[in-house]
C-alpha cells in the first residue's frame, strides 16, 4: 500500500492517506474527537478534521506560536510556500529565533490536520483559514485587512483603471488584470517605496495610525487632500460609503514583511522566586498533607452524626459553610475547598432521605482505616482528576444563581488538565524551587492563548484555576513553601529530576522517530505523551502509590501518650494513636490544634465519657496507660467527683420519672423554681414522676447543675454512643472531561487499522471476476462464481472485496478475508469492522478478488 | 522526652522542643533539654500564657510581634527561632503572616521635626496614604510636609498611636521625652541590694523609654519603681490602686531611697499633697463631679518627668485618657500580668508602651525570692437545708448563699488549729462571714470601715507577731506588705476574678525569714457555683505552675 511517492497530494484526505500509522496516531491522540465514532474511511476522516466544530477545538488548543503561524497562513496566498510563510513570521529582516522555531509549528499544524501540502505548496484546511482570516465581522488577530483583490472586487472597472493609473501602471483590458498589477506594485518593496516617497506628511501620518489595525477608518464625503493621495493611488480602498481600509498589502509592506506586530517564538520561562532546601519542602508538604487528613477527618466527624441538609438546588447553604469554616478555623474558600475534597473522593455524599442531608460514605470507613500516606494518596488522586472547581463557590453562574459548594454548576473540564499542567511546570524546575505565579500563568496564557479570552489580564478561566490549583496544592501538601515536593513529583508521574524546557528540546530528539512519506518535514511525536494530558488510570494509580510510598517516613508516627498536666490539660505532643485520639476526644474538650493537640478536661467532657458507658475505674486506668507523667491530683479528683455524682439521679421513658435514694435531693429539685417547666410530681420519697419528655427532662436537669442518667424499661443505665450516619453505597462523582479521552495505544491501533481498511475497500484497485466493473460499482457476480471464489480465497487465505445487502436492504462494500464457507453461510475476518462476522452467502451480491499491488 | 524514648532513625526529624500550633500557639515542652535555649529565643515575641509543669504554652499575637519589633527583633530572628527549635514542619502560611505583621510596626514613626514639630512620617508611601484616608486619622493630623511626612498636633500623639494600632499600623514612638523638673533621687543600698532581675528590668525600661515591666506578686515591682525613679532624678507622678497602698509606697520610698517624708505627698480622698514625688490613687483621680475630673490638674500641676502605674491591668478606663495626653513624658507601668478582664492590652501596649521585662513566676521562685507555696482548695458539703435554700435562693444571692455555709467556718477552724502559731490570714468577701469567724477565731476583723490609723496598728501587731490570725476583707487585696503570714485561707471571693486570686495568694509568697513553707487554702463549696468560681480563679495560678490539690472538709476536720 505505498502511495504514489511521485504526486503530491491534492486533498487533505489523500495527504492522511500518505501517512504512517505513527504519524496518524498522533493525530487521533491529539484531537480525539475525530475518532469518535471511528470514521469509516480517510475521506471521512479528512471531512470530520474539516468541521467547523472540530478545527476550532484543535485552533483553541494550539499554543500562541502555532496559532500565529495558522494566523499568518490565514493571510498569506492560498497555497503559500515555506519561505513566504517564514517572511510572514519573521519579517523581511529575518528572525533567528521565529527561524528555529518555525518548522516545529508548521510540524505541529501538519500533525493536527490543519496544515497539509508539501513545503512548496502549505495549505491551511479551508475552515480554519475562514476562521482566521480577517472579514469585517471578525477583524484577524493580525490587524491585517483583505487583500487589494478582496477590496476591489465590487468596484466599477473605470475606477480601478483610474487607480492604476494613478499609481502609475499602464491600463488595462479588465478588473481582474488591473487588481492583479496593483497588487504586484504594492508587494514590490522598492517600487512601493518610491510610491510612498512622495506621499505629503499628513497621508503617511494616516497610515501609521492604520498599519497594526484595525485597518478601517473613516472618510467624510469630500475627503481632505492627503486622503485623496492615498485613495487615488489605491493606498486606501473603499469598502462601504464613508468607509475605507487599509489593503492588506499595503500594511506588509509598511510593516516590512510581519503580519505581527510581536511574535512569540519561545515559550515564557516559568522563573522561580525563591529556592528551599528540598528537605524543607518536603517536610513542610508532609507536615501539610498531615494536616488535610486531620481537617478531613474533623469535618467528617463534625458531620458524622448527620451532616448540614442538602439545599433544594443542591450543595450546601451559605449558613452551613461558614458554620464548617468556623468550626474548622479556616477560611470559607478553605473550608469549600475540604468540602469538595471529600466529596470527590467520595467520602462524603447525600444519603438520599426525604429531608436530605449530608453524610459520610462507607467509603470514608474503608479510607479512615488506610495508613495516613495511603490516605493522602487517595485524596491527591481524587483532587487531580476532580473537574469540579471550590474556587467558584460563591460567584455566581449564567442564570445570576449563586454557585454553591457541592452544588450544581461547578464543573469545569478543563481543570484537570490546568492543574496537570501547572504541576508538570512546577516540576520543570529544579528541586525546592518555588515558581514566580505570575511567569505559570504567563507559560499557560502562551501555551493555549486561544482559551484565555483575556490575554493580559489574570480573570479568565485558565489563570483562575492555575492559581487555585497553586493553592490547593499547597493546602493539601502537594507543594511545600510554594515548591514540589517529592511525593508531589510522584503524584502525576513526573521524572524525579526532570530538566527544564523539555518543549523546546524535543524538536531535536524527535528526527528518530517515524516520519510521514510525502512531508517533507517530519511529523513526529514532539510532545511527550505527559505533557498534557492526565495519566490513565492504571497509570495514575501506580504513581499515586509511589507518592504514598515516598510520603510515608516523612509523616509523623502516632504516638501512644500524652502529658497530663494539673491544669486539667492534656497535651499530645503528635498525632495520637486512633483509638486513644477518639477515646480523648470523647473524654476531653480540644482546645488547639496542630502539631500538637491540646485537650482540657472538664466536668462536662468527663460526664460525657461516663455517659458513654467508661467506668470511673476505666478512666483512671486509662490515663494511667497512656500518661507518660502521674496523673495530676485535681485530674484524679475530678474524675472521681463527677463520677460521684453521675448517675445519682435516674430518668425513666416509662413517661419519664425521677428516682433518687437522696430524698432531700428531691426535695430540692421540687423546691427549685427552674423545675416548674419539668412539671415534676413526687411520687415515693424517692422517686418523682415527670410530664415531660425524658430528654427535656435530661436536659432540665442537668441545666440545673444535676447529672442525672437516663434508665431503661428494666432500670439499666442507658448507655448513649455516638451512632455514625452514613449514606448508602455511594460513588464518588464522575470527572466531567472536555470530550473524549485520549484514546490509548489499543484502540488507536485498532480504529486506524479499521479507518485503513474501510479506506481499502473504497479505493482498492481490484480486478474482477466475470464482467469488469465499473470503478466503485459494488461487484456483481453469480451465486455459483460467488461460492467458488469464497472457497478459493478460504484455502489461499486472501482477502476479497465483496458487495452485500444488509437485512434492511442497504448495500455496502466490505473487504473480508473468508475463514470457512458453509450451510449457506461464509464466516469471515470483516476488515471494515475489524471483526469476524458470519455473512449468508444469499445476501453477498457479488465478490471480487482484491488487485495485486 | 518523647523522642529519646524510643531511639530510631526517626528520631533526628523530631527532636525539637517546640511545637507550632495552628491557632498560633506554642507549645514548649519544659523538661527538653534544648527547652531553655528555645525559652529565651521566643520569649521576645511570644507572650507566656501557661506554664503549668509539662509543657508551657505561649501565645504569638500581633501585639507581642509589636513588643519583638519595638525592642530591636526582626521577623529574619522569629522565624528563625521557630524553625530551629520547632518539632514539626512550621506551616509555610503562618511563617508569612508573621513577617508581614511585624512588617507592620515601624512603617510609619512620630518623631520631632526641627521645624514642623511632631510629624508622622513613613518609608513606605502607600501606607501613610491608607492612614490618612482613614476618617478617624483626619481630625488628628495637620498640614502634609511633604509626601512622606505629615503634621502631628502634639496633644494628639496618645490618641494617634492609639487609632493607628487600632488601624493595623503601629507607629514607633522616637519623639522622645520632656526631661521635666530635676530631682535628686537616689537608691540607699543599705543591707541590700536590686536583685539582678530587677536590674533588668530597670535597665530594659530606661532604655526603651517607655513600657511595661511584668513581675509575680511579691517580686519587688515597688523597687523597679525606685530604681527606675533614681534612674530618672527628676519628679515623679506614682498611681497607686489605693490610699493603703499608696502609704506603703511612701513607707518603702523613704527607706529604700534617698527621699525624705517631706519630699513625699499623698495625693488621695483625704489629702491632697503636691511635692516632687506624688502618690496619687486611682479612684482620686476618677471622681467626678458634675460630668468633669476636678483632680485632672494634678498632671499638670507640676513638669513631671516619670509617672508610674502600679497594678497597670487595673488601670480604669479614664485614666488611659489622660495617659493619652502625657505621651512626652516618660511612663512606667507594673504589674504582675498583662492580662485584662476587659480586654484592653491593646490601649496598655499603645499608651503606656511596650513589655519591657517579663519573668514568669515558678522562675523568681526557683531563685528564691518569692516562697514557695503549696495550694490547696478544701472541698466541703453543703448540708441538707443549706442544699434546699441554695436551690431556692434566688440567681444573684445563690454565691452568698454557698459562700458562707456553716461547714466553711468549721474548716477554717480547724485549719487555724493545724497552724496554730503561724502568721495565719483568713481572707473573704461577706463582712458578716468575716465577723462571724473573727469571733469564732477569737481574731480582729480588718474590713472597709476600719479606719486607717487602726488597720496600720493591726498590721504593725500582726508584722511584729503579737497577734497571729487576722480576718482581712478585699481592702486587703492590694499591695499590703504583710511580711511573715505564711498561710492564708480563703473563705469567699470577688466571684470569679482570676486577679484577685493571684493577688491574694502573693499575700504568702513573699521570702520567709526560716524558708518555710507558704500554705494557700482556698475553702470552697462543693457542686456549688462556688465551685465553678473558684476553678476559674484557680486557672491563672494552675497556668502559672501552682498546682492545687483537692482535699475533701471531712479530712481536714477529721484531724482537727
Amino acid at each position: 500500500m505505498s502511495p504514489e511517492a511521485h504526486s503530491a497530494p491534492r486533498s487533505l484526505a489523500e495527504a492522511l492517506r500518505a501517512r504512517d500509522d505513527a504519524s496518524l496516531a498522533a493525530l487521533l491522540r491529539s484531537r480525539p474527537d475525530l475518532i469518535t465514532p471511528v470514521p469509516t474511511d480517510l475521506t471521512q476522516l479528512a471531512t470530520r478534521a474539516g468541521t467547523r466544530a472540530s478545527v476550532l477545538r484543535a485552533l483553541e488548543r494550539l499554543d500562541r506560536f502555532a496559532l500565529q503561524t495558522a494566523e499568518a497562513l490565514a493571510v498569506a496566498p492560498d497555497p503559500a510556500s515555506y519561505d513566504t510563510l517564514l517572511g510572514l513570521m519573521a519579517g523581511d529582516a529575518g528572525d533567528e529565533t521565529v527561524a528555529g522555531a518555525l518548522p516545529h509549528a508548521v510540524a505541529t499544524l501538519r500533525e493536527q490536520a490543519l496544515l497539509w501540502g508539501a513545503d512548496d505548496r502549505l495549505r491551511l484546511v479551508r475552515t480554519a483559514r475562514e476562521l482566521l482570516a480577517p472579514s469585517a465581522q471578525h477583524p484577524s488577530p493580525t490587524g491585517l485587512g483583505p487583500s487589494v483583490q478582496e477590496a476591489t472586487s465590487g468596484m466599477s472597472p473605470g475606477r480601478i483603471q483610474e487607480i492604476v493609473a494613478a499609481a502609475g501602471l499602464p491600463s488595462t483590458h479588465d478588473s481582474v488584470s488591473a487588481a492583479a498589477a496593483l497588487t504586484a506594485l504594492f508587494t514590490h518593496r522598492r517600487k512601493m517605496a518610491k510610491l510612498l516617497a512622495g506621499a505629503p506628511d499628513a497621508a503617511r501620518e494616516v497610515l501609521s495610525r492604520l498599519v497594526w489595525g484595525p485597518p478601517y477608518g473613516q472618510v467624510t464625503p469630500d475627503p481632505a487632500a492627503h486622503l485623496r493621495w492615498l485613495l487615488d493611488r489605491g493606498l486606501l480602498l473603499p469598502t462601504a460609503p464613508g468607509t475605507v481600509v487599509l489593503p492588506r498589502e499595503v500594511a506588509l509592506h509598511l510593516r516590512a514583511g510581519r503580519a505581527h506586530r510581536g511574535v512569540e517564538p519561545l515559550p515564557p520561562a516559568v522563573a522561580p522566586a525563591a529556592v528551599h532546601g528540598a528537605q524543607v519542602v518536603d517536610a513542610t508538604a508532609a507536615g501539610q498533607a498531615y494536616t488535610a487528613l486531620a481537617t478531613l477527618e474533623e469535618l467528617l466527624k463534625d458531620w458524622d452524626e448527620g451532616g448540614p441538609a442538602v439545599l433544594r438546588a443542591g450543595g450546601l447553604s451559605v449558613r452551613d459553610l461558614k458554620r464548617t469554616a468556623v468550626a474548622l478555623d479556616v477560611s470559607e474558600p478553605v473550608a469549600a475547598f475540604w468540602c469538595e475534597l471529600a466529596y470527590a473522593a467520595g467520602l462524603i455524599a447525600s444519603d438520599g432521605e426525604a429531608d436530605e442531608r449530608y453524610a459520610a460514605t462507607p467509603a470514608y470507613d474503608e479510607w479512615r482505616d488506610l495508613p495516613p500516606a495511603e490516605r493522602w494518596a487517595w485524596l491527591a488522586q481524587a483532587w487531580l482528576a476532580a473537574t469540579r472547581t471550590p474556587g467558584l463557590v460563591g460567584g455566581r453562574d449564567a442564570k445570576d444563581r449563586t454557585l454553591s459548594t457541592l452544588g450544581p454548576g461547578l464543573d469545569r473540564s478543563a481543570a484537570p488538565e490546568v492543574r496537570h499542567r501547572v504541576l508538570s511546570l512546577l516540576a520543570g524546575l529544579p528541586r525546592g524551587a518555588a515558581p514566580d505565579a505570575e511567569s505559570v500563568l504567563a507559560r499557560l496564557r502562551w501555551e493555549r492563548p486561544l482559551r484565555g479570552a483575556n490575554p493580559d489580564g489574570g480573570d479568565d478561566l485558565r489563570s483562575r484555576l492555575a492559581r487555585w490549583t497553586l493553592s490547593e496544592a499547597e493546602l493539601l501538601g502537594v507543594t511545600g513553601r510554594g515548591a514540589l515536593s517529592a511525593h508531589g513529583r510522584a503524584l502525576f508521574g513526573a521524572p524525579a529530576a526532570e530538566s527544564a524546557g523539555s518543549g523546546a528540546s524535543a524538536a531535536a530528539s524527535g528526527a528518530a522517530e517515524p516520519v510521514g512519506p510525502g512531508d517533507k518535514l517530519p511529523v513526529h511525536h514532539h510532545r511527550p505523551a505527559d505533557r498534557l494530558a492526565p495519566l490513565p488510570p492504571a497509570e495514575q494509580a501506580v504513581a499515586t502509590a509511589a507518592a504514598a510510598r515516598l510520603l510515608a517516613p516523612l509523616l509523623p508516627e502516632p504516638l501512644d501518650h500524652v502529658l497530663l498536666q494539673a491544669d486539667l490539660t492534656a497535651v499530645a505532643p503528635g498525632p495520637l494513636q486512633r483509638p486513644l485520639a477518639d477515646m480523648l476526644g470523647v473524654l476531653a474538650d480540644v482546645e488547639s490544634k496542630g502539631g500538637a493537640t491540646v485537650y482540657r478536661f472538664t466536668p462536662a467532657s468527663v460526664r460525657r465519657a461516663l455517659d458513654a458507658g467508661r467506668a470511673a475505674s476505666d478512666l483512671h486506668a486509662f490515663l494511667t496507660e497512656h500518661s507518660r507523667t502521674p496523673v495530676p491530683q485535681p485530674l484524679a479528683y475530678l474524675i472521681d467527683d463527677v463520677a460521684r455524682r453521675h448517675g445519682h439521679l435516674r430518668v425513666g421513658a416509662a413517661s419519664a420519672y425521677v428516682r433518687c435514694d437522696d430524698d432531700a435531693l428531691l426535695n430540692e429539685i421540687l423546691a427549685d423554681k427552674r423545675a416548674a417547666g419539668l412539671r415534676l410530681r413526687r411520687l415515693a420519697p424517692t422517686v418523682l414522676a415527670a410530664q415531660t419528655d425524658p430528654a427535656t427532662l435530661l436536659e432540665g436537669l442537668r441545666g440545673m447543675g444535676f447529672a442525672p442518667a437516663a434508665e431503661s424499661a428494666e432500670g439499666d443505665v442507658l448507655i448513649t454512643r455516638a451512632h455514625a450516619h452514613r449514606t448508602p453505597p455511594r460513588t464518588a462523582p464522575e470527572p466531567v472531561p472536555d470530550g473524549p479521552p485520549p484514546p490509548d495505544a489499543t484502540l488507536l491501533a485498532a480504529a486506524i487499522r479499521a479507518i485503513r481498511a474501510g479506506d481499502l475497500a473504497a479505493t482498492a484497485p481490484r480486478k474482477t471476476v466475470g464482467e469488469p466493473l465499473a470503478g466503485g460499482e459494488l461487484p456483481r457476480t453469480s451465486s455459483a462464481e460467488t461460492l467458488a471464489t469464497m472457497q478459493a480465497a478460504v484455502l489461499t487465505g486472501e482477502a476479497v472485496w465483496i458487495g452485500y445487502v444488509n437485512a434492511d436492504g442497504a448495500a455496502s462494500q466490505r473487504v473480508i478475508a473468508p475463514i470457512r464457507v458453509e450451510g449457506g453461510f461464509v464466516t469471515a475476518y470483516d476488515h471494515t469492522a475489524d471483526e469476524v462476522r458470519t455473512f449468508p452467502l444469499h445476501r453477498i451480491t457479488g465478490v471480487a478478488e482484491l488487485a495485486e499491488e | 522526652m518523647f523522642g529519646q524514648a524510643q531511639p530510631s532513625e526517626r528520631q533526628p526529624r523530631v527532636n525539637g522542643p517546640l511545637i507550632v500550633q495552628s491557632d498560633k500557639t506554642l507549645l514548649l515542652e519544659v523538661d527538653h533539654e534544648r527547652a531553655d535555649d528555645c525559652r529565651r529565643a521566643i520569649a521576645p515575641f511570644a507572650e507566656l500564657e501557661r506554664a503549668p509543669e509539662h509543657i508551657h504554652t505561649y501565645r504569638v499575637t500581633p501585639l507581642g510581634l509589636w513588643n519583638a519589633r519595638a525592642a530591636g527583633h526582626d521577623a529574619e530572628q522569629v522565624v528563625d527561632a521557630l524553625v530551629q527549635y520547632s518539632r514539626y514542619p512550621v506551616p509555610h502560611a503562618l511563617l508569612v503572616d508573621i513577617a508581614e505583621t511585624m512588617d507592620r510596626y515601624g512603617r510609619l514613626t512620630l518623631t520631632k521635626h526641627p521645624a514642623h514639630g511632631l510629624v508622622l512620617s513613613t518609608t513606605d508611601r502607600p501606607v501613610l496614604e491608607e492612614v490618612l484616608k482613614s476618617r478617624r486619622i483626619a481630625p488628628l493630623v495637620g498640614a502634609r510636609i511633604d509626601a512622606d511626612t505629615v503634621v502631628v498636633h502634639p496633644s494628639e500623639r496618645g490618641q494617634i498611636k492609639q487609632t493607628l494600632l487600632k488601624l493595623g499600623w503601629p507607629a514607633e514612638d522616637l519623639a522622645g521625652y520632656v526631661d521635666g523638673e530635676a530631682h535628686p533621687i537616689e537608691l540607699l543600698e543599705e543591707g541590700w541590694a536590686l536583685r539582678p532581675y530587677q536590674k533588668q528590668a530597670v535597665e530594659n525600661f530606661w532604655h526603651g523609654g517607655s513600657g511595661v515591666v511584668v513581675l509575680p506578686c511579691g517580686a519587688g515591682k515597688t523597687l523597679v519603681g525606685a530604681g527606675s525613679m533614681a534612674q530618672a532624678k527628676s519628679t515623679t507622678l506614682i498611681l497607686v490602686t489605693n490610699t493603703v497602698s499608696a502609704r506603703q509606697w511612701k513607707h518603702e520610698l523613704v527607706k529604700r531611697t534617698s527621699l525624705t517624708e517631706d519630699e513625699i505627698g499623698e495625693y488621695s480622698g483625704t489629702r491632697k499633697e503636691i511635692r516632687p514625688v506624688t502618690i496619687a490613687t486611682y479612684q482620686v483621680l476618677t471622681t467626678r463631679r458634675k460630668g468633669v475630673y476636678p483632680h485632672l490638674e494634678l498632671f499638670d500641676s507640676r513638669d513631671w518627668g516619670l509617672i508610674v502605674y502600679d497594678e497597670v491591668h487595673l488601670l480604669p478606663a479614664p485614666v488611659f485618657k489622660f495617659t493619652a495626653d502625657l505621651q512626652a513624658r516618660r511612663r512606667l507601668g507594673l504589674t504582675a500580668t498583662l492580662v485584662r478582664e476587659d480586654g484592653r492590652e491593646s490601649d496598655v501596649f499603645s499608651l503606656i508602651g511596650p513589655k519591657r521585662f517579663d519573668a514568669p513566676w515558678k522562675e523568681i521562685e526557683a531563685q528564691g525570692y518569692i516562697a514557695p507555696a503549696d495550694c490547696v482548695e478544701v472541698r466541703v458539703n453543703l448540708t441538707d437545708s443549706e442544699r434546699l435554700a441554695y436551690a431556692t435562693a434566688e440567681t444573684e444571692e445563690k454565691y452568698r448563699f454557698c459562700a458562707t455555709t456553716d461547714t466553711k467556718r468549721k474548716v477554717t477552724q480547724a485549719l487555724v488549729r493545724r497552724f496554730a502559731g503561724q502568721q495565719i490570714l483568713v481572707i473573704g468577701q461577706y463582712i458578716d462571714q468575716l465577723d462571724e469567724l473573727g469571733e469564732h477565731l477569737n481574731a480582729p476583723v480588718i474590713k472597709g470601715e476600719t479606719s486607717n490609723a487602726q488597720r496600720e496598728k493591726l498590721f504593725d501587731a500582726f508584722r511584729e507577731g503579737e497577734i497571729s490570725v487576722l480576718v482581712v476583707s478585699k481592702v486587703a487585696n492590694f499591695s499590703i506588705d504583710l511580711p511573715e503570714a505564711t498561710v492564708a485561707i480563703q473563705v469567699s471571693g470577688t466571684f470569679g476574678s482570676r486577679q484577685e486570686e493571684a493577688q491574694r495568694l502573693g499575700r504568702v509568697l513573699r521570702p520567709k525569714a526560716d524558708g518555710h513553707q507558704a500554705h494557700f487554702y482556698s475553702v470552697v463549696a462543693r457542686d456549688t457555683i462556688d465551685q465553678d468560681f473558684a476553678a476559674h480563679r484557680q486557672r491563672f495560678l494552675a497556668e502559672q505552675g501552682y498546682a492545687y490539690r483537692i482535699v475533701d472538709a471531712d479530712e481536714i476536720l477529721a484531724e482537727g
